[in-house]
């Protein structure tokens, strides 16, 4: 037992010794990662696009990444295991905004700087970047007001009460149904996020024969389209969210007049740049930067070759199918689904 | 005293094997100090009481499923109560309440006489629903003192306070218990149920009493969940698995009977340390846990081949 001891320490040792002698030829910085949900498209593309914007930034050395499934305690664990790592920046996807604070201020009262992606934290002086939520809803709602020339019946399929990004999303909403008072919102249902229990709730809607001109989702979407042509019901505009699963129904169910607005995973990606640009003293003037969606619908020639040009049989299924954060982020395709970071392969 | 150090041969590895880890860690990150002390106890705690409560059980010859489930209830109704009233009466119904979750897990055990795995599984789910009724969304507040209780030193730099706060609570529960009739019964009941029947021990509330002891340390868990993020969060977290891995690493045998619960408390630090070397050393976080594993049944495999040598000579 004591030589595998020994042997352990010595294996310890001389790696050590390598990284520190790899991080000395470059003198760069070294980003620390921290993310509580493992095995979900979304977030699995999140870390990718870190890892390829590491790889593509060319101040990291190195990208440390603390990635499993936990909860707050041990979000708050992982942060400070950064910390003791010596890192320059933490990029964090937060389970909670109020739980990791004593971590997070332990880390800038060492000028480690801040990031908090897809999700707002409450420390002060951490900067946040997420996808504009408001505005994803906004600009779905306007468009399909708009395909019901100004008046008609909708319904209206949200994600989960008291979630920040849901809450988020229905102000936008609402923001546009006061811009077209002829819209009346004829069913308004929470699915949970949860594919079975969306497509239920539709085809209820469908049963109780009250009808309705169009449906707004709030990215669960695929099963809503499902739902209409397994019940042989006539399809109505749907807006939903780039995920893999609808974007190609959009090109490919007759009938299907439709848009996906973009929420992509890749804002992980344009956090890294963010910290970077933090690092070498190029921080933006607000502490909360917004990444505005774009809206793809399959009725124009441009949006059908936007859909059309992002799609890609080598993407994971799971994943939006908007892989980049114009602006922001710089690695390719390639590098994405390579998901590779500094210092790998 | 040989016989003494052959007793109590897995725990004192155990102390050797966390000292050279954390000798590891200090040559991997010269710069490990005493705020990394600190961090790796603050870390520990939840794991600690999760694995005292699971260790009690276990050595009563059960195992209890529901203690991160548990742990959420505390949790939360520490942070519902702390918002609402003073800090240290709410301190003392969630002591209560885990205690009497606990002996509820012990009683129908034993008036049902259905399998410890099986009731435990059950009230995972009840407690965990109990948990999302008193707090759907994570939220509520902590009192500043029991937050201030786990961070920094105490006295000197280098003992951190959390460090402070798991043997504290656990020598107050466990010492006194140990050397009452109740913790002669919880081992003579896990060392052979029937024999300790015919020696007149009373089974049934024995292990009422080791459930109930499990449950107190569970809510010692959720105190220090509730201290660690200021919140309460109704979702459990990983602390089921990790406290049946620490009390087995820590040398309490799964059938009952042997044991301690140093040894298991040896085990968290030394699970804690590990994820913290392998952070430091940025191993890809697929792959961390498969190391974690293999360290884990690496140590009790070789572990129990020293024993069962030492014990044959």
């Amino acid at each position: 037992m004591k030589n595998l001891i020994y042997g352990a320490a010595t294996i310890s040792i001389a790696a050590s010794l390598a990284s520190a002698v790899y991080a000395a030829g470059h003198n760069a910085y070294t980003i620390g990662v921290s993310n509580t949900v493992q095995g979900n498209g979304w977030r699995e593309q999140m870390i990718c696009a870190m890892q390829a914007q590491a790889l593509v930034e060319g101040d990291v050395a190195n990208l440390i990444v603390a990635h499993r499934n936990t909860d707050s305690a041990g979000q708050l664990e992982d942060i400070n295991n950064l910390i003791e790592a010596g890192v320059d920046a933490i990029v964090l996807n937060p389970s909670n905004p109020d739980a990791l604070n004593s971590a997070l201020e332990a880390a800038m009262a060492q000028d480690i700087v801040v990031v908090a992606v897809d999700a707002g934290v409450t420390a002060e002086g951490a900067y946040i970047l997420s996808n504009n939520q408001e505005e994803y809803a906004y600009l779905g709602a306007k468009w399909l007001f708009e395909q019901l020339g100004g008046s008609g019946d909708v319904v209206y399929m949200r994600g989960i009460a008291g979630v920040s990004a849901d809450t988020d999303r229905d102000n936008g909403f609402k923001r546009a149904l006061a811009e077209f008072s002829d819209i009346n919102v004829v069913h308004e249902v929470f699915t949970g996020w949860q594919q079975d229990q969306g497509k239920q709730q539709m085809f209820d809607f469908l049963a109780t024969g009250i009808p309705f001109d169009g449906v707004w989702t709030s990215g669960i979407d695929n099963v809503i389209v499902d739902a209409f042509v397994e019940s042989g019901a006539e399809l109505v505009p749907i807006v939903g969210a780039d995920n893999a699963g609808f974007v190609q129904y959009l090109t490919e169910v007759e009938g299907l007049r439709g848009a996906a607005v973009t929420n992509p995973g890749s804002v992980g990606g344009a956090g890294i740049a963010l910290a970077v640009d933090i690092l070498n003293g190029e921080a933006p003037d607000s502490k909360t930067v917004l990444v505005d969606p774009v809206l793809w619908e399959n009725g124009t020639d441009a949006g059908r070759a936007t859909i059309m040009a992002a799609q890609n049989p080598n993407l994971d299924p799971e994943w939006p199918v908007s892989v980049t954060v114009p602006g922001w982020t710089d690695y390719t395709m390639q590098q994405i689904i390579a998901c590779e970071g500094p210092g790998d392969g | 005293m040989t016989r003494a150090v052959r007793k109590h041969v897995w725990v004192l590895s155990l102390a050797v094997l966390l000292a050279l880890l954390l000798a590891v860690t200090k040559l991997i990150q010269p710069s490990f100090g005493v705020s990394g002390l600190e961090s790796v106890a603050r870390a520990a705690l939840p794991f600690a009481f999760a694995t005292a409560g699971m260790a009690v059980v276990v050595i009563v010859g059960g195992i209890d499923l529901s203690v991160a489930s548990m742990m959420a209830v505390c949790a939360v109704t520490a942070a519902v109560l702390m918002e609402r009233m003073a800090g240290v009466p709410a301190l003392i119904i969630v002591l209560a309440a885990g205690l009497l979750m606990g002996a509820i897990n012990g009683a129908l055990i034993v008036l049902t006489r259905v399998p410890d795995i099986v009731v435990t599984l059950a009230m995972l789910f009840v407690w965990e629903g109990a948990a999302l009724l008193i707090l759907e969304t994570p939220g509520g507040a902590v009192a500043d003192w029991l937050e201030a209780g786990i961070r920094g030193s105490f006295l000197i730099d280098g003992l951190p306070k959390a460090l402070l706060a798991i043997a504290l609570c656990v020598a107050l529960v466990w010492v006194p218990i140990r050397r009452a009739k109740l913790g002669l019964s919880i081992y003579a009941v896990g060392s052979d149920e029937l024999a300790a029947f015919r020696s007149g021990v009373s089974v049934g509330w024995t292990k009422v009493g080791a459930y109930g002891i499990c449950g107190l340390f569970c809510a010692f868990g959720g105190l220090s969940l509730a201290a660690l993020t200021g919140i309460g969060e109704p979702v459990p977290g990983p602390y089921l698995l990790a406290s049946v891995a620490a009390v087995v690493l820590g040398g309490v045998v799964l059938g009952g009977g042997k044991g301690g619960l140093l040894g298991p408390i040896l085990a968290v630090f030394i699970l804690r340390i590990i994820r913290t070397i392998l952070t430091l050393l940025a191993v890809d976080p697929n792959v961390t846990t498969i190391i974690e594993g293999t360290i884990m049944v690496a140590v009790v495999m070789l572990g129990t081949a020293v024993t069962r040598r030492r014990g044959s000579q």
